[in-house]
């Protein structure tokens, strides 16, 4: 019966949310670029090059292998990341000095992997963090 | 017994190596023992010193770029631009944004070799401090003027002291509690001596956000003299010339930031638009179209854009 009644509302139930939701995902304007908005999608995949490469250095690889995670993993673990959370990173990156010791190095490495487990927490797809919920 | 001995002996090692290791100034000392290109001395001559009023490190390190740079004001003029009464000072993003008020380009500067480097070609550089410790902060804000590589120090204009010679190695300290934070602020056709484009170009931008558009195309050109191909450069460029109502200026950058890029849909985009507002309806079709086939993210955008210009509702 319930069910019944499910499959019966189903369709309308459809097409009265799309055309909710239509208005507000159909309507684009016809404008200019603009080139605040060009500018953060530059930066965005440049923050993402630029975690992607960290993430392909010889000493970082060994790093993330010893923590057992392949690099591969770490590099599709970047790919799901928005921007947001790819920015947060590397400005991470951007505070190590150049020529910083092995241990702060270290150190360092097991800071950013946490961090990408915090995040992958966040998405739902890790649960090592039981106090980190998934965001809905 | 003898395990907590060692446990505390452990304890008090990393201690000791964190302390220590707050003490070093890494900058400084690469600095004093491999200087690169930089030239061994530099002083910037022309910066006006403006003794600070009480609290007004921030408005007058301000005003004294900015008159440097050719704008007449003082530290009076800048406060209400930089200076938060309720917080008795003036914060980092307020004195970031207040240049773009006075159709200056500010650009972070990221290092101390950086910092150097525009002391070297000639830019005064706002440094932020903190003089007291992490956790009794005592903020402060100075321009730097010069330096001199083979006494390892520093000049500034700071609080009541012109040209305040300080070890390098000190300023780093009090520079890095300030979370590294430092200034260019420049006409808009003279860019930073060591930037990248990017930061170039979000400096640029906030010219356009306050609807300074002549600066903010000054900056954008000279962004294209230095790095010809940006297609951020040619993009803005064009719509700071569109925001005055130079259409075949604007016309112009978006062509050749299309010939430049032709993979770059918002390009195409912003081409489509000022052809079919010059009445060229076929060509901007074709632009348009352009922009639909190389997509990406926004390309409901280009969508819409293909749609109006085929209208001819433009």
């Amino acid at each position: 019966m319930f069910r019944k009644l499910c499959r019966f509302i189903a369709l309308p139930l459809a097409v009265v949310m799309f055309l909710i939701s239509a208005p507000i995902t159909m309507v684009a304007n016809a404008a200019l670029v603009t080139t605040d908005s060009l500018i953060s999608s530059m930066s965005a995949q440049q923050d993402r090059d630029k975690v992607l490469n960290f993430f392909s250095r010889e000493d970082v690889s060994s790093q993330f292998r010893s923590l057992g995670l392949t690099p591969d993993e770490a590099r599709s673990r970047v790919q799901a990341m928005s921007d947001e959370e790819v920015r947060q990173i590397a400005g991470k990156l951007d505070q190590i000095p150049a020529g910083q010791d092995a241990l702060g190095f270290i150190a360092f490495i097991i800071i950013l992997a946490l961090l990408v487990l915090a995040v992958t927490d966040l998405a739902g797809i890790t649960d090592v963090y039981p106090f980190i919920h998934p965001m809905k | 017994m003898r395990q907590r001995g060692t446990v505390w002996r452990a304890l008090l090692a990393t201690a000791l190596a964190v302390a220590l290791g707050a003490c070093a100034a890494p900058q400084a000392e690469r600095l004093t023992q491999d200087r690169g290109t930089l030239p061994a001395q530099a002083k910037v001559e022309d910066v006006p010193f403006f003794a600070q009023e009480r609290l007004y490190c921030g408005p007058a390190s301000m005003a004294m770029v900015l008159a440097w740079s050719g704008v007449e004001v003082t530290q009076e003029s800048v406060a209400p631009a930089v200076y938060t009464p309720g917080r008795e000072g003036s914060l980092p993003a307020d004195m970031a944004a207040a240049p773009r008020r006075y159709g200056r380009l500010a650009v972070p500067v990221a290092t101390l070799n950086d910092v150097l480097a525009e002391l070297a070609a000639g830019h005064p550089v706002v440094v932020f401090q903190n003089l007291g410790l992490s956790w009794l902060p005592r903020w402060h804000y100075a321009v730097a003027t010069g330096y001199d590589l083979d006494t390892s120090e520093i000049i500034l204009h700071s609080a009541m002291i012109q040209d305040h010679r300080t070890p390098l190695s000190k300023f780093e300290h009090t520079w890095r509690r300030g979370n590294y934070w430092a200034l260019t602020v420049l006409p808009p056709d003279r860019l930073p001596a060591r930037a990248e484009p990017l930061a170039v170009l979000r400096g640029a931008s906030g010219l356009e956000r306050v609807g300074d558009h002549k600066a903010a195309a000054a900056a954008y050109a000279a962004a294209l003299r230095r790095w010809p191909d940006n297609l951020g450069a040619a993009i803005g460029l064009g719509n700071a010339r569109y925001a005055m109502g130079d259409r075949l200026g604007a016309e112009a950058a978006f062509l050749a930031a299309a010939t430049l890029h032709p993979e770059a849909p918002a390009a195409w985009n912003n081409l489509a638009h000022v052809l079919a507002e010059s009445g060229e309806r076929r060509a901007a079709i074709r632009a348009a179209e352009e922009a639909v086939r190389r997509g990406g993210e926004s390309s409901a955008t280009y969508r819409a854009t293909l749609d109006e210009v085929s209208r001819g509702t433009n």
